[in-house]
């Protein structure tokens, strides 16, 4: 039996970050850079067409080129980043809060509005959120508001599911009992102890969330129940462009490309938040 | 199923005292799993603890003493409890889970074994302590006051400016006496303090104990000390309940109890006590260990570890009687005639 491994490190200077996890912050921090400033200093030119440049490829002109409209898909790109990244943000923070709101009332209320809380919440898990969103968002109308309403309501289980089971475990914590012992209500003993000593998962989800939710809201719009035309939102995007893919390939691996950047860099993020929050993680 | 058991009379506090807190017949029955039988864990138990008075149960681990103080504010939401339970004059056991909490931080208040994990890690100090106060209606400034007087009054170093530092800014010590503040705040008049000086160093404890003194002196404070460490109770309580296998075996004033011990449990565990003036070679320990509560001994539970057992303790559980200074539960007692 060998010894068990005991690493010893050298203290990193500053916020100790990796070459890797540096590398990812960045890359999410260049995301968001784009999401806020890019709208305000693109060319007017991304929602006009100029057939007589329809299709260019990339070039110094235009560096991804240009669509079948002629429009400049590298500034469609950034324009699109805010609609899609603004509405991925908003579909996991309304699902996050309705999580938040499932768990705590179902921690706090009595043991059968708890069982059947959690109950809707199972159906709500063995749904498959994709294709019930795609249903939900049929039937209010295609448009992006639909897919975030849409998202929000089928997204909200896990996070319940997650949050109740780690609020059981708080509960078990010797200072809720301590807070009870001194007549703290079971409401505010779930909503002020409880809770805030449970979120800290959620924070780490979140972040990874929003990877998957880019991900899913662009296929949304490609399926045609999302942003509609002329919408710069990526899978409005990538679906418009599709009857070109063998011809100006550029059209749609651009776009597709910047799906799959964002979806995996904000996934990263979450697991590095996740890994640093761990001490027993580190280190690895 | 007591009918073998009597009690001389109601359960009256020490001498000196008027009742405050008295348990009649208390049981408690825990179930062991979902619906399935359950336990006896607390097995008929009378007390009574008198205003301001200072009484320590002590006992094994496992004795009881711990879900005896538990239901005594009924924080054990599976336990069934049935007897008395009165504080005040009032019947603890038909309040509402509402009106309970009333009683919890108001009229009693308790404290526990370990500082650390009693403090909320992400509420401040101020906070936590003020909680007691706000969740009565009490505004947010005055409690805040009252919080720091509390904190103050428990001596907590330059609490002031430390309202808003949080639980790991501070000392073991100083987080055990922010855990007295919240108790103490709520002014409640019983204090059941659930060994909350064992997960501390000797010279920590020794301070909290003097502050408990202190406080429970200038407050009129009753206490309820839990606690299996004998040498707490000779220097802190005036009276002294010993618990065995649920049961409640000889209830007495330190000096009585500790200079003529009646229950060859209690001369046991005095005997148990390392001394600091005897050279021993090895350390004094009561042979067996206690039963577990699902398979108590018949007649007194204490029996197979009894050096003095004769045929009585092995049928008839015995009933607590009054001895001189106190009450015993031993047939020793009982054939001499109290």
């Amino acid at each position: 039996m060998s010894a068990p491994a005991v690493s010893v490190r050298a203290p990193r200077a500053g916020l100790g970050l990796s070459a890797f996890e540096a590398s990812v912050i960045g890359l999410v921090v260049l995301l968001l850079a784009v999401a806020v400033v890019g709208p305000l200093v693109a060319p007017e030119s991304v929602y006009r067409s100029d057939i007589a440049n329809a299709l260019l490829p990339p070039g110094a002109g235009h560096w991804f080129g240009t669509d079948d409209q002629g429009r400049d898909v590298f500034w469609r790109l950034v324009v699109g980043a805010r609609t899609t990244l603004l509405s991925a943000f908003l579909v996991v923070t309304l699902y996050s809060l309705i999580g938040v709101a499932v768990a705590t009332i179902g921690a706090a209320g009595p043991r059968w509005l708890d069982e059947t809380l959690m109950r809707i919440t199972d159906i709500g898990l063995a749904l498959p959120g994709m294709v019930v969103a795609l249903g939900f968002a049929a039937a209010m109308g295609p448009s992006l508001r639909s897919a975030i309403i849409a998202m929000a309501i089928t997204g909200w289980p896990i996070t319940a599911r997650l949050l109740r089971g780690i609020m059981r475990q708080t509960m078990e914590a010797p200072f809720v009992a301590g807070a009870r012992a001194l007549g703290v209500s079971r409401w505010r003993l779930m909503t002020c102890h409880v809770l805030p000593n449970s979120l800290d998962v959620l924070i780490v989800k979140w972040a990874g969330d929003v990877g998957t939710t880019v991900l899913v809201l662009a296929s949304l719009s490609f399926i045609g129940v999302g942003a509609q035309p002329p919408s710069a939102e990526w899978g409005a995007t990538i679906a418009g462009a599709r009857g070109y893919v063998s011809t100006a390939w550029w059209t749609v691996v651009m776009p597709g490309a910047a799906v799959a950047i964002t979806s995996i860099a904000f996934g990263l993020l979450g697991e590095i938040i996740q890994v640093r929050r761990d001490p027993s993680l580190r280190g690895n | 199923m007591h009918m073998d058991r009597t009690f001389q009379g109601s359960p009256t506090p020490g001498p000196n005292a008027t009742t405050l807190a008295r348990a009649v017949g208390l049981t408690v029955d825990m179930p062991v799993q979902l619906g399935a039988s359950s336990v006896r864990i607390v097995d008929g138990v009378d007390f009574a603890i008198g205003v301001g008075e200072r009484v320590a149960l002590v006992g094994e681990s496992g004795s009881g003493k711990s879900v005896t103080a538990r239901a005594l504010m009924r924080l054990d939401r599976a336990a069934r409890v049935s007897g008395r339970v009165e504080f005040a004059g009032r019947d603890l056991l038909a309040l509402s889970e509402r009106e309970m909490t009333q009683v919890r931080g108001g009229d009693i208040a308790m404290v526990f074994q370990d500082p650390m994990s009693f403090l909320d890690p992400l509420m401040t100090i101020g906070d936590q302590v003020a909680e007691t106060l706000r969740i009565r209606g009490v505004g947010k400034a005055d409690a805040r006051r009252r919080a720091l007087a509390v904190l103050d009054e428990l001596r907590v170093d330059r609490a002031a400016e430390r309202l808003d530092a949080y639980p790991h800014e501070f000392s073991g010590g100083m987080r055990q006496r922010v855990v007295l503040a919240m108790a103490l705040v709520g002014e409640p008049r019983l204090l059941i303090a659930d060994e909350p000086t064992t997960a501390l160093d000797v010279r920590v404890q020794d301070q909290v104990l003097d502050l408990l003194d202190d406080v429970s002196a200038r407050r009129g404070l009753a206490v309820l000390f839990i606690t299996h460490d004998l040498g707490v109770v000779a220097g802190f309580a005036e009276r002294v309940m010993v618990m065995y296998s649920g049961r409640i075996v000889e209830d007495g004033s330190v000096d009585s109890v500790f200079a003529r011990p009646r229950h060859p449990y209690t001369r046991g565990l005095i005997k148990a006590v390392p001394r600091i003036d005897q050279d021993l070679d090895r350390l004094y320990a009561i042979p067996g260990a206690p039963p577990p509560p699902f398979a108590r001994p018949t007649g007194c539970a204490f029996h197979p570890r009894c050096d003095a057992a004769f045929a009585p303790c092995l049928r008839d559980v015995p009933a607590v009687l009054p001895v001189e200074g106190g009450r015993a539960a031993c047939h020793l007692h009982a054939s001499q005639g109290a």
